[in-house]
């Protein structure tokens, strides 16, 4: 198995606030992998800087063993890393096929000049994007509501739209910023399902932040737990579980003793 | 009722406040004038023995008062039994309401000027002619009381208009205006138009012969004012990719404009360099010009957003028209006196000197500069220019780079620009530092919000709207900043997407991946 992305020593200071601390990850191809750990523990700055939103003050990432640290963010999407939002960031005017079109943009060649020639290779190119769309849009079951402007789509649906958008830049690995708050339990038993599907059928890796520990547990691989921008600790859902790291992270010091014996008694 | 009561009591008290400003501000008289103007009815009053203009302020006012009846009558929604009676009472409730501080007015300002106060120190509209036009010749008293009757009168017509047309309620008003569309889109003529594609091709040769033919019967003037509104459309164009697609708000356009119009009067006037060389060379010189400033200009601030953005841009434009006011360039630039004698373009040697020739050019570049945006719009470029405007944190993750689709929306919009300058120097054979003051970007920020962002029918209605309609209510030029204002008000509320704003194209189920369909079929649908 091939790693997909590593980070090295990864940090990235605001002023004296450390958001994330030498962080060391590696994700395997084709696996899920989750990031959790409480509010403001560093997770979403840990996107940022994959991304190329921030650039880290040190670290480094390798993306199938190539340097991309400090690549802006169109370049790191032509790597093949697309992400989503914790809170949702459709273009919302824009009508929900052309959302997933401009997600096409970097797979696209037409410049200003060819598209006011409209030669036949633009005409061509065109064509296949719609064509492309069309298929993207009933993969996340959202068939006959392209023509809708996003914004007026239903909540589940524009959680979903957001990752045809994604997908659309054609990525080798997609990262899911809490891909299921808000929603419902039975809606997110369908984005769990959702999830598993891209990974099984399109072969993309998946790295996650979610919160909803139920699909943390059923679908990740691995886990990595952050805690004040360090990570404290990483491994299978059930050593998460049993982590006491990860309970004291979670509900404070003191508590982990205590609750530990409930842990096991639970499983 | 006495809903009914207060409502219309209301309706009527704003009416009366609007009506006495108007009177104050002499808006009556000038209202007068154009209905004069409109209506021919010279001989009309001669009858009643009153002069063409006391008529027309009376017909004004008579308007005014059906208004504030209809208006004054549709705040009541369902009366059984009597509809038209508690209409008319509504209206006349109205109409006393709006006649009583008329009247009162009327009475008191007639009843000054009689004693010879010279009202006009305090308000310059208040001549003793113009109160006593509005007098209409009679006494004081008598007029008030006059005032108060006649719109108490018209206020009850009104409300009996009101039900007449159906706005009695808002339900019974959207059935017959969907009937209506209903009815008028079922004709076979229109489906058979919408369904082929020559049919299509058939309505716009139609609409172009009309655009064809307008010049030729339109006269000097307004041939004149057609071409400045096209000028007009050709900035608007512009910045409607720049502000309106890429959502970059640019309040320095009129920068590439002067740009444009400099490039022109500069190379093809004998004064100060004595080059003339031909127009047409000129025109690309002329675009080119303005999209490489358009480069240099938005290479350091396109990083800056929003406000910051417009703040900057602001102050280039005004560099540029004070760099070509400079006296110490006035050697290069003609200074404050401008450039005269800009050559008129040439038509295989004739020289098309005329405004009808002019309008036939201005019509060939808006033609030119649609089709171009329209390309540019429904491509991969004009979708990353829109999901810019949209988010440009999340667009730039999508792959987009950010800094090269800006520079390139500056640049294309500002090469429109530097068109429509070029133009407008070789129309109007002169150019000068005070043709492009800060009035011409707000100008044309104001006509493409006016119009719709976005959306080139809309840039074209914003263009019309907004330097066709001033032409046309020249009898209104001291209220056209007041018109203006209002408009603009109004339009927020009324419509706050503009006039006609942007339509998404449909794709999905469209044929042919949607790329031959236009933004007008995909609202019929």
């Amino acid at each position: 198995m091939t790693v997909a992305l590593e980070t090295r020593g990864l940090t990235k200071t605001f002023g004296g606030l450390t958001a994330v601390n030498a962080v060391d990850l590696s994700i395997q191809e084709h696996s899920i992998f989750s990031v959790i750990g409480p509010n403001g523990s560093g997770k979403t700055t840990f996107y940022n800087c994959i991304t190329g939103f921030y650039e880290p003050d040190s670290g480094e990432i390798l993306f199938f063993e190539k340097p991309m640290t400090g690549l802006p963010p169109d370049q790191v999407t032509a790597r093949g890393i697309s992400r989503t939002y914790q809170n949702i960031r459709l273009f919302a005017n824009m009508s929900a096929i052309e959302n997933i079109l401009v997600g096409e943009h970097s797979r696209m060649r037409a410049n200003w000049f060819e598209a006011i020639l409209l030669t036949p290779r633009v005409v061509r190119e065109e064509k296949a994007a719609v064509e492309k769309a069309r298929q993207l849009l009933s993969f996340v079951g959202l068939a006959g509501l392209g023509d809708q402007q996003a914004r007026n789509l239903p909540y589940g649906a524009q959680r979903r739209l957001e990752i045809a958008r994604a997908l659309a830049s054609q990525p080798t690995m997609l990262l899911l910023d809490e891909p299921t708050a808000g929603m419902n339990p039975n809606e997110t038993h369908e984005m769990t399902l959702f999830i598993r599907r891209l990974r099984d059928e399109l072969g993309i890796t998946i790295m996650l932040i979610e919160h909803d520990m139920r699909v943390v547990m059923g679908i990740s691989e691995r886990i990595a737990v952050l805690d004040y921008g360090a990570k404290i600790a990483e491994g299978t859902p059930a050593e998460i579980q049993g982590n006491p790291h990860v309970i004291e992270a979670y509900l404070g010091s003191g508590a982990a003793s205590g609750i530990k014996p409930v842990a096991r008694q639970l499983e | 009722m006495k809903t009914l009561f207060r409502n219309s009591l209301k309706t009527g008290i704003v009416f009366g406040i609007i009506t006495v400003f108007l009177f104050l501000i002499g808006f009556t008289g000038t209202a007068a004038n154009l209905l004069a103007d409109l209506l021919h009815n010279e001989s009309a009053g001669l009858f009643l023995g009153l002069t063409p203009l006391m008529l027309n302020t009376a017909i004004f006012l008579g308007l005014i008062g059906l208004w504030a009846g209809v208006s004054g009558a549709s705040r009541e929604q369902d009366i059984p039994g009597d509809p038209f009676g508690a209409a008319a009472l509504g209206g006349a409730i109205a109409g006393v309401a709006h006649g009583l501080p008329v009247g009162a007015a009327v009475w008191l300002i007639g009843g000054l000027n009689e004693q010879g106060v010279a009202m006009s120190t305090y308000l310059a509209e208040l001549l003793p002619a113009a109160v006593h036009q509005f007098l209409l010749g009679l006494a004081p008293m008598t007029a008030g009381i006059f005032y108060l009757l006649f719109l108490t009168t018209a206020g009850a017509a009104g409300g009996l208009l009101n039900r007449v047309l159906g706005r009695g309620s808002r339900k019974t008003r959207a059935a017959i205006r969907n009937r209506l569309r209903e009815s008028v889109e079922s004709l076979p003529v229109l489906q058979s138009l919408r369904k082929s594609t020559a049919g299509r091709y058939a309505v716009y040769g139609v609409l172009l012969a009309g655009l064809l033919l307008l010049p030729l019967v339109a006269g000097q003037y307004w041939n004149y004012t057609i071409g400045t509104v096209g000028i007009y459309v050709l900035l608007g164009l512009g910045l409607n990719i720049v502000v309106g697609l890429a959502g970059l708000l640019d309040l320095g356009y009129v920068a590439f404009f002067a740009i444009g119009a400099y490039a022109m009067a500069l190379l093809t006037a004998p004064t100060p360099h004595h080059l003339m060389w031909n127009f047409w060379l000129v025109i690309p010189i002329g675009i080119v010009l303005a999209a490489v400033t358009g480069i240099l200009l938005g290479a350091p601030v396109l990083r800056m957003r929003g406000d910051y953005l417009a703040i900057v841009t602001l102050g280039f434009g005004e560099i540029i028209r004070i760099l070509s006011k400079s006296d110490d360039l006035s050697d290069f630039t003609g200074g404050p006196r401008g450039v005269p004698a800009v050559a008129p373009p040439d038509f295989f040697g004739l020289p098309i000197n005329n405004a009808i020739g002019f309008v036939y050019l201005i019509f060939l570049a808006v033609l030119l500069v649609i089709f171009v945006t329209n390309r540019l719009q429904n491509s991969r470029v004009g979708r990353a220019w829109e999901a810019m405007r949209e988010d440009e944190t999340v667009s730039r993750a999508m792959g987009i780079n950010t800094l090269l689709q800006k520079l390139l929306a500056f640049a294309i919009g500002a090469a429109f620009a530097g068109l429509g300058g070029a133009l407008f120097a070789s129309r109007n054979q002169f150019t000068g530092p005070e043709d492009f003051n800060l009035m011409v970007s707000i100008n044309v920020v104001a006509v493409v919000i006016v119009g719709g962002m976005g959306s080139i029918p809309g840039v074209i209605a914003g263009a019309l709207v907004l330097k066709g309609l001033p032409e046309m209510l020249r009898q209104l030029e001291d209220y056209r900043v007041m018109v203006f204002g209002a408009l603009l008000v109004v339009m927020m509320l009324w419509r706050p997407a503009g006039l006609i704003p942007s339509s998404r194209r449909k794709m999905e189920i469209g044929r042919d991946a949607g790329l031959v369909e236009t933004a007008e079929e995909g609202r019929g649908k």
